[in-house]
């Protein structure tokens, strides 16, 4: 009884047994690449222009290639399906066997570089899917879409280079990205803002890096990209991102993120004869720095995103009462409160030197119409009168705690800069003239018709919005 | 006898004389107290305006205030630039009257008290009934028009049926929006990106940008009543017209569902949103 029942067990699972070693054999035989393969041969035989041609054609042996590049430590069995892709005779070829695009093959042979190294995937797989690394496959660090695949170039050439032979693309997003003032935010070997991620490496970034939920379509890093330039708060909803592209500029945008990387390349195959250092005039850094939130600086917008008035910062009638000390002393010290971080060297990594160029810059508009002084320290100042005229004039904007934003025009008051940097002078001056180009009216006998020992008051009561209560 | 005879003689005389629509004197007595009163409120009202309001809307009334033009740059970028209302034209957006009717009293001291915080308009919080009928009586008195015309009769709002913002009626309204051309305007999806968004001015010929739905928050307010009154009413000086002659209250509602739809306020987005 037990012997039988044994037996069939024994029977039943060597059955199971051969069922999978058949499988795998079938799956070998009929394996992806070995379809291709065959493809291409009978292709070979049937164009072959000569007898000898042919015969090579038909010695072509049919197996996985792999290539082995010792010093990139990379072994690619990409050829095992594009086995044409070094063959000129292929250049009409549909993929996998089309022979690779412009002259880049000639200069980057593939038994010295591989594939991977530029296009990324998995090289080692054996099939399509995991090959690209595409879908759910979890590989890190799928295929590069051919539309961002001149970040790769950067890794080795220098923008000399890449702008003369053919690798534009990337050149184009690193000038957009210096223009659009994305440092303003982000930090990049150690120099920028601190309200955005800092973005050493981004690109080489493993794909649980990115929260991929809102991404449309499959979920890449790539795609998270170039989604979140379009619409960054369709992809992370809370974002503050202040970035609108126009036409082709996010594709470019991304295609520079993802030459930024951590690999760093064996030096012979580095090619950076031509360093160009990108301008570091006072306009070159105001743009990497403050141009993503100021603009031009010429008028202030009040911004849903920061929910804030951004002001105008280089219009003349700010710089008529804010001399380049008072300009400089606001930007080393951020605005606390407000999207307006220090720029001084400890916080944001910029030499003193590069903020004072952009100070200049800024302003590079003044005209040399002075204001007619006012001397705060000759009032004597009441400030139960200054917080009576302001809870009636000025808390409508600035809000009654002087925070502003928050559907509220004025800019914030409550901040050490404001209560400590800034002189009385400069703020009675503001309230006096107010500020053309700016939602800051002119309360001042000219304007809405306060007294300056009104304005004196007023100044004295904003000082006290930095005192504990 | 004879005294009492002529003191009722007199009394009747007096009565008569008092009674009497020609009891002239009276009158002029009466027109002077309210003038006064008048001007009085009017005084009031114009304390409150030039603390509050000028700096915006100008001493005159002309919104050429010191403040100027604000500027709003929405979450996608577009940058909207806002002008204070000038009261002395006396055409206001935001009526519950008929389309090229002065609006209510009602209309202005709602406005007063919520602000439009949308265009930046500060809210009102600590206002009193009677400092807001004061200011709404001084911004009144900017315009012409309130001299030679009266206000018409408020546009009556039912409860919305309960249907609105139901699937079959946001279909019906989708519909309505295609057929009415409202796309033109505010664009397919409502981000009011459509055709003709780029050639739009206002009476005065100051450009305007449609409202993009999708931000969700509609000056007025957002409820189905709101927007409702703004098909109905429509917002004189603007491109937006009335549809009170063009559609009739069923396909208003309708249009309703399909606006609150694009705005992301019907039960369903909240659902989706507290996800």
């Amino acid at each position: 009884m037990h012997s039988r029942f044994y037996l069939s067990l024994l029977l039943i699972s060597s059955l199971v047994l051969m069922m999978f070693i058949g499988m795998g054999v079938y799956r070998e035989m009929t394996s992806e690449w070995k379809t291709y393969q065959t493809e291409y041969k009978n292709m070979l035989v049937r164009n072959a222009e000569d007898d000898a041609a042919r015969k090579r054609a038909e010695k072509l042996e049919i197996g996985l290639r792999q290539n082995y590049v010792a010093s990139l430590n990379k072994s690619d069995r990409c050829m095992s399906c594009h086995i044409g892709v070094e063959n000129p005779y292929m250049a009409k070829a549909d993929q996998p066997f089309t022979l690779h695009s412009g002259d880049y093959i000639e200069n980057h042979p593939v038994d010295k570089f591989g594939c991977t190294i530029c296009h990324y995937g998995q090289g080692r797989a054996t099939n399509k899917k995991e090959a690209h690394g595409k879908g759910h496959t979890h590989w890190d660090y799928p295929i590069i879409p051919t539309k961002y695949i001149q970040s790769a170039c950067a890794k080795c050439h220098d923008y000399k280079m890449l702008q003369e032979e053919g690798a534009e693309l990337v050149v184009k997003g690193e000038k957009l990205f210096r223009e659009k003032g994305c440092r303003g935010c982000h930090k990049l070997n150690g120099v920028g803002g601190d309200l955005g991620k800092a973005l050493d490496g981004i690109g080489s970034k493993p794909r649980a890096y990115y929260a991929m939920k809102h991404v449309v379509g499959e979920h890449t890093a790539y795609n998270w990209i170039k989604q979140h330039f379009d619409d960054p708060r369709a992809i992370v909803p809370t974002s503050e991102m202040r970035v609108f592209m126009e036409e082709d500029e996010s594709d470019l945008l991304t295609t520079y993120i993802f030459s930024i990387r951590e690999e760093e390349m064996p030096s012979k195959y580095r090619f950076l004869k031509n360093i160009v250092t990108p301008p570091r005039d006072g306009e070159s850094l105001y743009k990497m720095f403050c141009v993503a939130c100021h603009g031009s600086g010429k008028i202030s917008v009040y911004d849903e995103i920061f929910d804030r008035t951004i002001p105008a910062i280089t219009n003349p009638p700010f710089l008529r009462s804010a001399d380049n000390k008072t300009i400089k002393n606001i930007v080393m010290e951020g605005r606390g409160g407000t999207q307006m971080t220090s720029w001084k060297t400890t916080a944001s990594g910029l030499k003193e030197e590069d903020v004072d160029k952009i100070v200049e810059y800024v302003a590079s508009s003044r005209t040399y119409e002075r204001p007619e002084p006012f001397n705060y320290l000759e009032f004597q100042t009441n400030i139960d009168s200054g917080m009576r005229l302001y809870n009636n004039r000025c808390s409508y904007c600035h809000g009654k705690e002087g925070k502003g934003g928050n559907r509220q025009l004025g800019i914030n008051l409550k901040n050490s800069t404001v209560q400590q940097v800034l002189d009385p002078e400069f703020l009675a001056l503001t309230i006096r003239d107010g500020r053309e180009g700016t939602p800051m009216p002119s309360f001042g006998g000219d304007g809405l018709g306060l007294s300056d020992q009104n304005i004196a008051d007023v100044v004295a009561y904003v000082k006290t919005f930095g005192k504990k209560k | 006898m004879r005294v009492f005879k002529i003191l009722a003689l007199f009394m009747a005389i007096a009565l008569l004389l008092i009674s009497s629509p020609d009891f002239i004197s009276a009158q002029d007595e009466d027109a002077e107290y309210d003038d006064a009163a008048y001007e009085a409120l009017l005084e009031k009202g114009k304390e409150y305006y030039n603390a509050r309001c000028e700096a915006c809307h100008g001493a005159d009334g002309d919104g050429k205030g010191f403040v100027d033009i604000i500027r709003v740059s929405e979450k996608n970028g577009r940058v909207l630039e806002i002008y204070p209302r000038d009261f002395t034209v006396g055409v206001y957006k935001f009526r519950s009257t008929a389309t090229g009717c002065l609006p209510d009293d009602k209309d202005l001291m709602g406005t007063v008290k919520r602000g439009i915080t949308k265009s930046l308009m500060p809210p009102q919080d600590n206002i009193s009934s009677e400092e807001t009928e004061a200011v709404v009586e001084y911004v009144k008195s900017f315009s012409e028009r309130y001299e030679e015309e009266d206000p018409c009769d408020q546009i009556s709002v039912a409860d919305p049926p309960v249907w609105v913002a139901s699937e079959k009626s946001i279909e019906k309204g989708k519909k309505i929006y295609k057929d009415m051309k409202c796309w033109e305007c505010h664009g397919d999806l409502g981000k009011g990106d459509g055709p003709k968004s780029n050639d739009i001015t206002d009476d005065w010929g100051k450009r305007l940008l449609p409202f993009n739905f999708v931000t969700g928050e509609l000056k007025r307010g957002s409820t189905a009543e709101n927007v409702y009154m703004t098909f109905t009413a429509g917002l004189d000086g603007t491109g937006m017209p009335s549809y009170q002659d063009t559609l009739n209250e069923e396909d208003r509602w309708h249009l309703v569902s399909y606006t609150l739809k694009l705005m992301g306020l019907t039960e369903s987005d909240k659902k989706t949103a507290s996800h």
